[in-house]
């Protein structure tokens, strides 16, 4: 029995850092109509801006504030620079840009931190186990569980509870309606998906120390985000948070007793669940 | 264009017919034409260049030259996919003119790649860890340069246990494919002789990259050391996994078939505590072939080479002792030729099998460094012994390699 809820633990830390990424992901997936191929390499980007931050000046704490601003800031650029300028081009167009952009992304990870990946250790006040009880468990992933679990829970918080965040949320449900009411829809979509490249960031950042870096770990995630994004139904938020739990937990669950399924599994269950469900747990459309 | 003109330019294109097309197909004919399969994208698009590197070194040293003829390298993206692979193949033998092919990487995709190289009659040399190639799809035209699993399996586990002689209880974690499996088999059965008791075995899809909740099934199982049988990030992510959930450097982790450096140098000091290395081969290797092979190689690139490079350039090495043993071209006379074949190479002496086709060689076994004693930044582990054991009779599946 220990062992069972030692899997349904992990799988909880795992789905946490699933429903981040999902959570970016589905917002900027809501409001600009369009799934965000780039995702990936800014959660890569996230990672290695940790390490590379934390090398430098030594501080893991101090990384893990400044990485994801970074990854915030890149992702407005991109907004500014290149998605503003492909909405009256239509929904292809950005499409194929953020596509390309991926591309550009994960080959520049490779220009500029090498092809070959390497390891981040956690802090040291994070590293080895805590005895639970009934199971040893990383020091780091239960931060990591908590951190992402605060994360969601203040996102939630600023889109449901904040002015800013209902009109975020109006805007993922009609924006023309929202454009109507004298609302700068333009600057919406910036702040939407600097906020989505944020939490892709983050996301990014916590995992370093447990999976370290390579530049495929980008794409690797993606997957995973766009699955919880479908499973979820577009644009729902809470539904990204239950998704990612959802899969994290059945791809422990499933580990536990037949590990050759742990990865199939995560789109069995997203089958399933669209079978019954066409427009994801939460989804309305 | 006058009437004048144009019978020029058909006068010159007749001239060039007869004088200009014979000594371009003679210098086709001269030429001979090396295909190395080497993955630029899909899984192991981070192994291709490096393939590449050591294969081009082997060519390299002799000057593009075999048998007083060039040597045309060309290399294709087999993209880590069988299919891709399979018809890349058969484009560089019916476009190109290749007769000889070195690769792929995956085990997997090699075996489809086997296939097309029996069907088009070309030599093909590969190396990786399914035992099939040289088992039960052994045919005339395709070698295995790396170790067979049985002797891997059989170094490891005796030197492991000649060091650790307590562990008796072991947890796998095995890729999910056939070099997993034949690596698996093999453990298993070298293991009884020592008494060992196998409390889990575990088999992960190939690129699984969440190893947190196998990790946690072999903690739960308390083994006395934990044997992966996976390669490339599978290894990294499981290695750096074990070490996060605390399992090393308590417990030992034996990583069965590594890349060696490729692999090591994604993991820090503190992770690489109590990890003990199989590979095919590791740069310290006190052999002429590797000191001067490794000097050249860190000359070129900065660092030294791991089991792809090596594999690559060994191979390639291989091929061209075999034009040199045969004094010939053609594909069955160095097919003929390699059949039994001993070389001195970088990983020592070396015999081709003529039965089934698989590289007699020692497989090395190390033991990762502790920090403070590492002399330099890739003076990863200490080479704690080797072995040559072939695959017993009774387990070979190649019983007839047959015709041309």
């Amino acid at each position: 029995m220990s062992f069972v809820a030692a899997q349904i633990l992990n799988g909880i830390a795992t789905g946490m850092l699933y429903a981040l990424m999902g959570l970016g992901l589905s917002l900027v997936t809501g409001i600009l109509n369009i799934p965000n191929f780039a995702h990936g390499a800014l959660f890569a980007i996230g990672a290695y801006l940790l390490a590379t931050v934390a090398v430098a000046i030594g501080n893991f704490w101090i990384a893990l504030l400044i990485a994801p601003v970074g990854v915030a800031l890149l992702g407005l650029a991109i907004e500014y620079a290149g998605i503003r300028r492909l909405y009256a081009a239509g929904h292809d167009y950005q499409l194929l840009f953020t596509f390309g952009l991926a591309l550009i992304l994960s080959e520049s990870i490779i220009l500029i931190w090498g092809p070959i990946g390497s390891s981040y250790l956690p802090p040291a006040i994070l590293r080895g186990g805590a005895d639970l009880g009934f199971t040893m468990y990383p020091k780091y992933r239960l931060f990591v569980m908590m951190a992402a679990g605060v994360l969601v829970f203040a996102t939630w918080l600023f889109l449901e509870k904040t002015r800013y965040g209902a009109i975020m949320r109006a805007g993922i449900e009609n924006k023309e309606m929202v454009s109507l009411l004298g609302i700068d829809i333009q600057k919406l979509f910036t702040v939407a998906f600097g906020l989505g490249a944020w939490l892709a960031g983050i996301a990014g950042a916590l995992t370093a120390p447990i999976r370290g870096l390579n530049p495929g770990m980008g794409p690797d995630m993606l997957g995973i985000a766009f699955v919880v994004v479908a499973l979820g139904g577009l644009g729902n938020l809470l539904g990204a948070i239950a998704a990612g739990l959802i899969i994290g937990v059945a791809q422990a669950l499933v580990a536990a007793y037949w590990t050759e399924a742990s990865t199939v599994v995560i789109y069995a269950v997203m089958a399933v669940i669209l079978l019954v469900r066409p427009q994801g747990l939460f989804g309305i459309r | 264009m006058s009437r004048s003109s144009r019978r020029h330019i058909l006068k010159a294109g007749g001239a060039m017919a007869v004088l200009g097309f014979p000594a371009i197909v003679r210098a086709q004919a001269k030429e001979i034409v090396i295909l190395g399969l080497w993955d630029q994208t899909g899984a192991f698009a981070d192994v291709g260049p490096i393939n590449d590197r050591g294969m081009r070194m082997a060519l390299e040293e002799r000057g593009m030259m075999i048998l007083g003829r060039p040597v045309k390298y060309i290399t294709r993206d087999g993209a880590t996919q069988a299919g891709t692979s399979t018809r890349r193949v058969e484009e560089a033998v019916d476009g190109d003119g290749a007769k000889f092919v070195v690769g792929p990487w995956s085990s997997g995709v090699a075996l489809a790649v086997s296939e097309v190289a029996k069907r088009k009659k070309v030599v093909h040399l590969f190396s990786g860890g399914t035992e099939d190639i040289s088992g039960a799809r052994c045919h005339r035209y395709s070698f295995q340069w790396a170790a067979s699993p049985y002797t891997a399996a059989k170094t490891v586990v005796d030197s492991f246990m000649e060091a650790n002689p307590k562990a008796k209880r072991w947890h796998l974690l095995v890729a999910d494919y056939a070099f997993g499996w034949s690596v698996e088999k093999y453990i298993k059965e070298v293991g009884k002789a020592h008494g060992l008791e196998f409390v889990g075995a575990d088999r992960h899809p190939l690129g699984e990259r969440e190893f947190s909740n196998y990790v946690q099934k072999a903690a739960a199982n308390r083994p006395d050391a934990v044997a992966m049988i996976n390669f490339g990030g599978d290894a990294v992510s499981g290695a750096r996994e074990m070490f996060n959930f605390g399992l090393t450097p308590k417990v030992p982790l034996i990583m069965t078939w590594s890349s060696g450096v490729e692999e090591l140098v994604q993991l820090s000091p503190e992770i690489r505590q109590n990890v003990w290395v199989g590979s095919n081969f590791y740069y310290t290797a006190d052999t002429p072939g590797a000191k001067a092979f490794v000097k050249n190689y860190q000359a070129k690139f900065g660092n030294p080479p791991g089991y792809a490079p090596s594999a690559a350039y060994s191979m390639t090495r291989l091929l061209l002792a075999g034009f040199d043993k045969a004094g010939s071209a053609e594909v069955q006379d160095v097919v003929k030729a390699l059949e039994g074949i001993e070389i001195n190479d970088i990983v020592g002496p070396m015999r081709m099998d003529a039965a089934t086709h698989q590289n007699i060689r020692p497989y090395f076994f190390m033991r990762c460094k502790q920090k403070g004693a590492m002399k330099h930044e890739t003076d990863f582990a200490d080479i704690i012994s080797t072995g040559d054991a072939p695959l017993p009779k009774e387990y070979a599946a190649c019983k007839d390699i047959g015709g041309f």
